[in-house]
């Protein structure tokens, strides 16, 4: 007898429909998956088989055969295992196709319980967009699978409940099913997400009243989370800069509808969500290790998943010692940063995940950190701070909006002194600056702006005009030079309120150093 | 120490180790042969080593009149020098091989000579303990090499743009000749009358300074470059750099002794500096242009920087530093130490504190305080007294500076543009804090109580009047800003 099923694959952030076909035939007891499945997806049978008996049914002792269609299309992970088992019992008559037509994704276990999979968002999409009407998802997927209109989500906890719903309220024999107790474990892990655990993610973000000292720090701060500018933390150890990266998820604007949807889609795929997590509205803020590698950072890999700078998109990619990342990964950062997304290109084909990213770097000024430092020696060889700069790509350099100077802090400071401002009053400066660059700029951040537009939508004053003309040619710019000073004196006249932007406004931008001028040589002079 | 230099008079000098100005002239005079002065014609005087296996001998083997003729401008003292400088050329010969060839064979000519027939000796002249007074085979094969070309030796340093001086002429540095041991050939780029300024100052340290001590550095340089005052130094990273670049940027004449050849002065990060250093001022050596730097250059270098200076000034130096070593050289030579003491307990000064407690330096405060204990009247940099002090309380920012505005700076195609806004009052308090010394962004914000916008605005505009700069997180004053009273 045969059953067919629906369920979905996922492809980069795409989903593709997928048909389960069940054959169950007399002949020796096998069961054979074919249509390209990868190991986790082979080893279904073992699950399935075990999930069947344990929720009360009997394993057919026949030949069965499970084709996953379309046949040419690579199938990885365990999100069939609902299909595959339903289709089993609908096949050997133990379950009636009653109940209409229902979509199933799931992971099964030995017991029978549904546990959650990855990528439910742009499956349940698919599904819907292919004119399902029915899903059924495992529970702590329904939040995510709910956000998709047009579509009937069920929650599956386990193989009874699959079999219930495609029994529908009269499928007799489906009543019977029952699920083992389950094993207990530690509920930790039980309750765990599915995919990788976030990196830096844990945990509030650091309040801005926390971070003493450092007033120029904070003030480039602002600036760069306005204007969506991407910026370098310079200083010695203990200065504090991975403490102020740390408070900048307080201090972004929540994402808007569409973000929001790329964001959890992502993160969907990533098997970032939690269970019950439904859209994400907070801005992404990923802190990638410098060991990274490659794949981790761009994305790809045997499964082409999304890479940090995708998961950072529509946030913030904060990378914490920025001269000990490997030369190549850095390099591979510059067309995402540039383009606004990550082509990950295989033999299969190519996808595309989206990567709009503020970039935020920090780096010591020398090996041991202490350059410049006006009490402690530095013990770098002359010439060496200029080297450990160069080991950054000078192009990403140059993508590098801003740069800031971070000096250690004097214990006098982190214990007197007025307190600080809160995250809630600068992230209030800072979203209302936001406010005025996306209307004026149609949406864009003005840190998205290019070079014409830079000049159109800048709008300086003349006596402005003129003192960037003086400023450029009395440092000998470059036109990326001037356009980054335009940009950062947009941002800074956004915080103010200000139109057009007058003279100070581009004094100050200009004081916000260049980053990629520490690379060069003649610092020790 | 004895008095004895290769070069030198015979016999311990009298009255100390450094030699009396008369006494130097007497020496040049002896050396150039010179009849007006009365200088000895027998060639023993200034070339012949003290100790028996001298001139005598080599004439005796050689026939030829040892020594070098009177008469300036003579053909024969003309080629001797030119003589000299190929030797000079030579891997391998410094001024001990080079007195030791001439002592030997009478004179650098016949020494040539005879290299150029591959007959030359390897024994030095003029060498009393016999330890080192052979030539190794490697330079002898130099020497055979360079006495075959002379010609393209000397083309080569035409092509280069470097002078030579040596000391058979009459215009040798005088300041030179008070050392033990001159180098008897010095090269040199840029202009050679740097070295015969009135006054002269060297500022050294070390090469990791920290900001406070670069800034020290750059002061005091530009101080001196503004009283007209030399500022020697050696081109090192560092305070070396930083002090260059102040007494260039003042105005002033500035001259680097270097410890390797001129196609490599000091560090590469260095070139641009070296650069400026020869259009106004001199980049001086006494290791020819390929030469390379090795462990004892930068020692001898050293003495070479004392011996330009009437006075040496101390900035930053660690327990063990280079510039201990041209301290310790300047108490050798009777040339006036000032040392400043830096942040007590610091690391980077222990070197400074060791000097101040154990020998005897002057505790170096300011320019003015040099200039005072050295006698000297306020020079401006055209040579002309002048009645006041060049320090001002607030140079720069006088309100006729400071408000006038500054002068239109052309694009290069001719395109006139607007020049930079006044300096407010807000731009006069942070200068006058700057001049202070170096100052994070962070401690002018307390300071001054200005909004971060405001004051990075305000540093801009210092920036870009010349009058601050920026390093790491710190702002240091520059420009007039470093001859502020603070």
């Amino acid at each position: 007898m045969l059953a067919t099923l629906v369920t979905a694959v996922v492809e980069g952030l795409q989903g593709a429909l997928v048909r389960v076909e069940v054959d169950v035939a007399p002949g020796l007891p096998v069961c054979q998956i074919v249509g390209l499945p990868d190991a986790a997806l082979s080893e279904a049978r073992e699950r399935v088989r075990g999930a069947i008996r344990n929720s009360g049914f009997a394993y057919p002792a026949q030949r069965i055969t499970v084709n996953l269609a379309p046949a040419g299309r690579r199938k990885h992970g365990a999100a069939y295992d609902v299909a595959i088992a339903v289709g089993i019992l609908v096949a050997s008559g133990q379950v009636a196709a009653s109940g209409g037509d229902w979509a199933l994704l799931g992971e099964l276990s030995l017991s029978g319980e549904v546990h959650p999979v990855p990528g439910v968002l742009p499956m349940v999409h698919t599904l819907a967009r292919a004119g399902a009407r029915r899903v059924g998802v495992p529970a702590a997927n329904v939040a995510e699978a709910a956000l998709v209109e047009g579509i009937e989500v069920e929650p599956l906890r386990g193989l009874d409940d699959a079999a219930r719903l495609v029994a529908g309220p009269r499928g007799r024999r489906a009543a019977r099913a029952s699920r083992a107790a389950p094993v207990a474990v530690s509920g930790v892990i039980a309750a765990g997400a599915t995919g990788s655990a976030p990196l830096v993610e844990a945990g509030p973000p650091v309040d801005l009243a926390d971070v003493r000292g450092q007033a120029a720090a904070r003030w480039g701060l602002e600036i760069a989370m306005a204007g969506g500018h991407s910026l370098l933390l310079v200083g010695p150890p203990g200065a504090g800069k991975t403490l102020l990266a740390g408070t900048i998820p307080g201090l972004l604007p929540a994402l808007d509808d569409r973000e929001a949807l790329e964001v959890t889609v992502i993160a969907s795929v990533a098997g970032l969500l939690g269970p019950g997590d439904g859209l994400r509205r907070g801005r992404p803020f990923r802190a990638p290790h410098h060991t990274a590698s490659y794949a981790a950072l761009v994305g790809g890999g045997p499964r082409l998943a999304p890479g940090e700078v995708s998961l950072a998109h529509a946030g913030v990619l904060f990378l914490d010692e920025l001269a000990e990342f490997d030369r190549d990964v850095l390099e591979a950062l510059r067309q995402p940063l540039e383009e606004g997304s990550v082509v990950v290109a295989r033999a299969q084909g190519t996808l595309r995940f989206p990567a709009q990213v503020q970039l935020v770097a920090a780096m010591n000024p020398c090996r041991c950190g202490y350059f410049g430092d006006p009490d402690r020696a530095c013990t770098c060889a002359p010439g060496d701070p200029e080297r450990y700069v160069r080991r950054v790509s000078g192009p990403l350099l140059d993508r590098l909006d801003l740069r800031i100077e971070m000096p250690r802090v004097r214990p006098s400071e982190l214990l007197l002194g007025p307190d600080p401002e809160s995250s809630a009053a600068v992230a209030a400066r800072i979203a209302e600056a936001r406010a005025r660059s996306l209307a004026r700029n149609g949406g864009r951040l003005n840190a998205r702006l290019g070079g014409r537009e830079t000049v159109e939508l800048g709008r300086l004053g003349d006596p402005a005009r003129e003192l960037l003309a003086a400023v450029a040619i009395r440092r000998s710019l470059t036109a990326r030079g001037v356009h980054r000073i335009l940009r950062v004196a947009r941002t800074i006249a956004d915080l103010a309120g200000r139109d057009p932007v007058d003279t100070g406004d581009v004094l100050a931008a200009a004081d916000l150093r260049d980053p990629a001028a520490a690379a060069r040589p003649g610092l020790a002079a | 120490m004895l008095g004895v230099g290769l070069f030198g008079p015979l016999g311990p000098a009298p009255g100390g180790t450094r030699h009396r100005a008369a006494e130097v002239g007497d020496v040049r005079a002896r050396a150039a042969g010179d009849p007006q002065t009365g200088g000895p014609r027998d060639g023993r005087a200034s070339f012949s080593p003290p100790g028996p296996a001298g001139a005598p001998a080599a004439e005796a083997r050689s026939g030829r009149p040892a020594g070098i003729h009177p008469a300036s401008g003579h053909p024969e003292l003309a080629e001797e020098r030119q003589a000299w400088i190929v030797l000079a050329t030579v891997d391998g010969v410094g001024e001990r091989t080079l007195a030791g060839l001439v002592a030997a064979h009478g004179s650098a000519r016949h020494a040539l000579w005879l290299a150029a027939r591959g007959r030359l000796g390897r024994a030095l002249g003029g060498v009393a303990d016999g330890r080192r007074g052979i030539i190794p085979a490697a330079t002898i094969a130099g020497i055979e090499r360079a006495a075959r070309e002379p010609g393209a030796r000397l083309s080569a340093l035409a092509a280069r743009g470097v002078w030579t001086l040596t000391l058979l002429d009459p215009d040798y540095p005088r300041r030179l000749l008070t050392l033990l041991s001159p180098p008897p050939v010095l090269f040199g780029q840029g202009d050679a009358r740097a070295m015969e300024t009135p006054r002269s100052v060297a500022v050294v340290g070390t090469r990791r300074p920290s900001p406070g001590g670069r800034w020290e550095a750059a002061r005091t340089a530009a101080g001196l470059a503004a009283r007209g005052v030399t500022v020697v130094s050696g081109l090192a990273v560092g305070i070396d750099g930083a002090a260059h670049a102040a007494a260039l940027d003042a105005g002033g004449m500035t001259i680097a002794a270097i410890g390797s050849g001129h196609a490599r002065p000091g560090p590469a990060a260095h070139r641009g500096l070296a650069e400026r250093i020869r259009a106004s001022g001199a980049v001086i050596g006494e290791l020819p242009p390929d030469a390379h730097a090795s462990r004892g250059t930068y020692p001898r270098r050293n003495r070479l920087i004392v011996a330009l200076a009437d006075a040496v000034v101390v900035v930053e130096a660690p327990a063990r530093s280079g510039a201990l070593i041209t301290a310790h050289l300047a108490l050798e030579q009777g040339v006036p130490l000032c040392v400043a003491r830096g942040q007590e307990g610091a690391e980077r000064s222990a070197g400074c504190r060791a000097l101040l407690d154990e020998a005897s330096a002057w505790p170096f405060t300011d320019v003015t305080s040099l200039c005072d204990s050295m006698g000297w009247r306020a020079v401006a940099a055209d040579g002309s007294q002048e009645g006041g002090r060049p320090g001002r309380a607030d140079p720069g920012l006088s309100p006729e500076e400071s408000t006038a505005p500054g002068p239109p700076t052309a694009t290069p195609d001719g395109h006139e543009i607007t020049p930079l806004p006044p300096l407010g009052a807000a731009e006069r308090m942070i200068a006058r804090r700057l001049a202070g010394g170096p100052a994070t962004m962070d401690e002018l914000l307390a300071v001054t109580g200005a909004a971060p916008g405001e004051l990075a605005a305000a540093l801009t505009l210092l920036q870009l009047r010349g009058l601050a700069r920026t390093l790491g997180p710190l702002y240091l004053p520059a420009g007039s800003l470093l001859l502020a009273v603070p």
